[in-house]
C-alpha cells in the first residue's frame, strides 16, 4: 500500500517535470525563434491585465510580466485555441485510426521518461516510517534499453498518421520521417551501447552514479570529456530522431505543407507538438544524465535527505534546460539537409563513427 | 501475478482474434503489434527482462513496420467476402493439424498452472554472461547471418552502374 502511493506520486511527478519541460521547450521555440530571426514574437495576450484597485493591479504585475515575455500566449491561449478547435476526419480514412497516431506519437515519450530518474536518492522519514526513495518510476531491470525500445514505437506515430490522412503530401512525409528514424536509431543504440560498455550498467542510475568523481583530482568525469565522440554522435542522433532542423524535412515547411501532420488540427495537431516536444526534452534529459553527470555539481557531495534530492533535482534541471534551449537555437540557426544527405550522413558518417566509437571503448576498457 | 498474467492472456487471445478477423489490413496489422507488446510483457512477467526489451526493440518496433510499410505501399486488397470452399477446407485441416500440436499444453493447463520467474536467469547481466560464455559461437554465427541478409538486400536493391535510373540519379543530384 504504501509503495502504490510512493509509485503514484512519483509517477505524478515525473510526469509534471515532463510536461513543464515539453511547455518550456515550446515557449522558447517561439518566443527564441523571434528573437532570433530579429522579431519580438508574441507579447500581447496577457500584457494589459490593469486593475483600479491598487493593491490587485501590484498582483497583477507578474502576469503582465509573463504576458510580454509571451508565456501567457504560448501556454494559455494556444492551448485554449486547440482545445475549442474543430476536429474533423478527412474523408475516406477510419476515424479510429486518425485519432490513435497522435496517441502512438505521444505515448512512448512518456513512457520514456518514466525510466529516467530525475533526483538522487533520498531518505525521508513520514507518520514513523523511514523510506529510501529513488526518484525513478520504474527502475526495471533492462533500463535503457527499454528508451530504445519506445524510440522505435515513436516511429508507429508518424507511419499512421501519414497514410490515415488520405493525402499523398503527408504519405510523403511520413515516409521519409519514418526512413530517417529508422536509419538515425542505429547510430543512437551505438552511442548509448558505447556507454553502456564504459559504465559496465544498463541501469541509468548506475550510470550516473558512475560519472560522479574526479579524473586526476580536477577533471569531473562526466561522460562528454570521457567519451567525446558519443555525445556528439548520441546529440546528432537525437536529433534526427525527433526531426528537428536540421533533419526536418519530414515536417519541411516550406516543401510539403506541413508533412505528415498536415490534416491534423486542434488538439490532435497539439499531441504531436507536445510529443515532439517532450520528445526533445527527453533526448536532453538524457544526454544531462549520461553525458553531463546528471545532478551532479564537481566536488559536492550531496547529502541523501530531501533538500539534497531537490537540489540535485534543480541542478539537473538546469543542464536539462540548456540542453533544450541548444537544441531549439540549432533548429532557427541551421539550414535544413536534402533528403540524401540526410540518409548520406546517417548511413555513411554516423553509423561507422559510431561502430569505430563502440569498437574503441570496447578495447579500451579491456586493455586499461 | 497471476492475475496480471490472466489479463495479459485474456487481451492477447483478443489482439490475436483481432489480426485475424478484422476487415482492414492496416487494423490487423495494429492489433499485432499489440499483441507483440502483450508478449513482452507475459516475458517480463517471467523475469526475462531482456527478452522483453528485445521483443519490443526488434519485432514490435524493426519488423513490424517493415509489415505495414509493405501494407500500406502496396495497397493489397482486403480477402473477399465469401471464402471460396479451398480455402474453407484447407483453413479447417490447418487449424486441426494445429489444434493436434497444441492439445496437450490445453490439457496440462486446464490442470492448473502458476506463473514462476526464472529467478535472475533473464536479466540483462545473466543474459549477456550466457550469450558471450557458452553460446558465442551461436551469437558469432548469427551475426553473420544477419550481416548476409543485410549485404544481399543492398545488392538486390543497388542501381545497376550505366541504367536509365542510375544515370538520372547521378546527374539530378551532386
Amino acid at each position: 500500500m504504501d509503495e502504490l502511493v510512493i509509485a503514484f506520486i512519483k509517477a505524478f511527478l515525473v510526469f509534471n517535470v515532463a510536461q513543464g519541460l515539453a511547455s518550456y521547450c515550446v515557449w522558447v521555440e517561439r518566443k527564441g525563434s523571434a528573437l532570433i530571426q530579429d522579431r519580438i514574437g508574441a507579447n500581447r495576450a496577457g500584457a494589459y491585465f490593469y486593475s483600479q484597485n491598487p493593491i490587485l493591479n501590484f498582483l497583477l504585475f507578474p502576469v503582465r510580466l509573463l504576458g510580454v515575455l509571451g508565456v501567457i500566449n504560448t501556454l494559455v491561449c494556444d492551448a485554449v485555441k486547440a482545445l475549442l478547435k474543430e476536429d474533423f476526419v478527412p474523408e475516406g480514412t477510419s476515424n479510429f485510426m486518425h485519432s490513435l497516431a497522435p496517441f502512438l506519437a505521444v505515448f512512448p515519450v512518456f513512457v520514456a521518461f518514466a525510466m529516467t530518474p530525475i533526483a538522487p536518492d533520498f531518505s525521508i522519514t513520514l507518520f514513523g516510517h523511514e523510506y529510501l526513495i529513488r526518484p525513478q518510476v520504474a527502475s526495471l531491470d533492462s533500463g535503457i534499453l527499454v528508451i530504445f525500445a519506445m524510440a522505435g514505437i515513436s516511429v508507429y506515430g508518424v507511419v499512421l498518421a501519414g497514410w490515415c490522412s488520405n493525402n499523398k503530401f503527408s504519405m510523403l512525409g511520413s515516409l521519409r520521417a519514418s526512413a530517417q528514424m529508422i536509419s538515425y536509431e542505429l547510430a543512437l543504440g551505438l552511442a548509448i551501447a558505447a556507454m553502456i560498455i564504459y559504465y559496465s550498467t544498463v541501469d541509468i542510475y548506475e550510470m550516473v552514479i558512475g560519472q560522479q568523481h574526479l579524473i586526476a583530482g580536477v577533471l569531473p568525469a562526466w561522460g562528454i570529456f570521457v567519451q567525446p565522440l558519443a555525445f556528439i554522435l548520441f546529440f546528432a542522433a537525437g536529433m534526427a530522431e525527433t526531426k528537428r532542423t536540421p533533419f526536418d524535412l519530414p515536417e519541411s515547411e516550406s516543401e510539403l505543407v506541413a508533412g505528415y501532420f498536415t490534416e491534423y488540427s486542434g488538439m490532435k495537431f497539439l499531441l504531436f507538438w507536445l510529443g515532439e516536444f517532450a520528445e526533445i526534452a527527453l533526448f536532453a534529459l538524457i544526454m544531462a544524465l549520461l553525458f553531463f553527470g546528471g545532478w551532479d555539481i564537481p566536488g559536492v557531495a550531496l547529502p541523501k535527505v530531501w533538500w539534497g534530492a531537490l537540489i540535485g533535482h534543480a541542478v539537473l534541471m538546469t543542464k536539462v534546460i540548456l540542453l533544450c534551449t541548444l537544441q531549439i537555437v540549432i533548429r532557427w540557426t541551421l539550414p535544413r539537409f536534402r533528403f540524401d544527405q540526410l540518409m548520406n550522413l546517417g548511413w555513411k558518417i554516423l553509423l561507422p563513427a559510431s561502430l569505430a566509437n563502440l569498437a574503441l571503448v570496447a578495447w579500451l576498457k579491456l586493455a586499461l | 501475478m497471476n492475475f496480471a498474467f490472466s489479463i495479459l492472456a485474456i487481451l492477447l487471445v483478443a489482439t490475436a482474434l483481432g489480426v485475424v478477423t478484422s476487415r482492414n489490413l492496416v487494423h490487423s496489422a495494429l492489433c499485432l503489434i499489440l499483441n507483440l507488446f502483450l508478449v513482452a510483457g507475459t516475458f517480463a512477467l517471467l523475469d526475462a527482462h531482456f527478452l522483453a526489451a528485445a521483443q519490443v526493440i526488434v519485432y514490435a518496433g524493426a519488423i513490424m513496420v517493415l509489415v505495414l510499410f509493405v501494407i500500406m505501399l502496396l495497397g493489397l486488397r482486403p480477402s473477399p467476402l465469401r471464402p471460396s470452399l479451398v480455402t474453407i477446407v484447407s483453413s479447417v485441416v490447418v487449424g486441426l493439424l494445429f489444434l493436434n500440436e497444441v492439445a496437450p499444453l490445453l490439457l496440462r493447463v486446464f490442470q492448473g498452472v502458476d506463473v514462476v520467474g526464472l529467478g535472475g536467469e533473464g536479466t540483462v547481466r545473466a543474459v549477456g554472461q550466457l550469450l558471450y560464455t557458452k553460446y558465442v559461437f551461436t551469437f558469432e554465427a548469427a551475426s553473420l547471418v544477419i550481416m548476409t541478409g543485410i549485404v544481399g538486400a543492398v545488392v538486390l536493391a543497388k542501381r545497376k552502374a550505366g541504367s536509365a535510373l542510375s544515370s538520372e540519379a547521378s546527374n539530378g543530384t551532386s
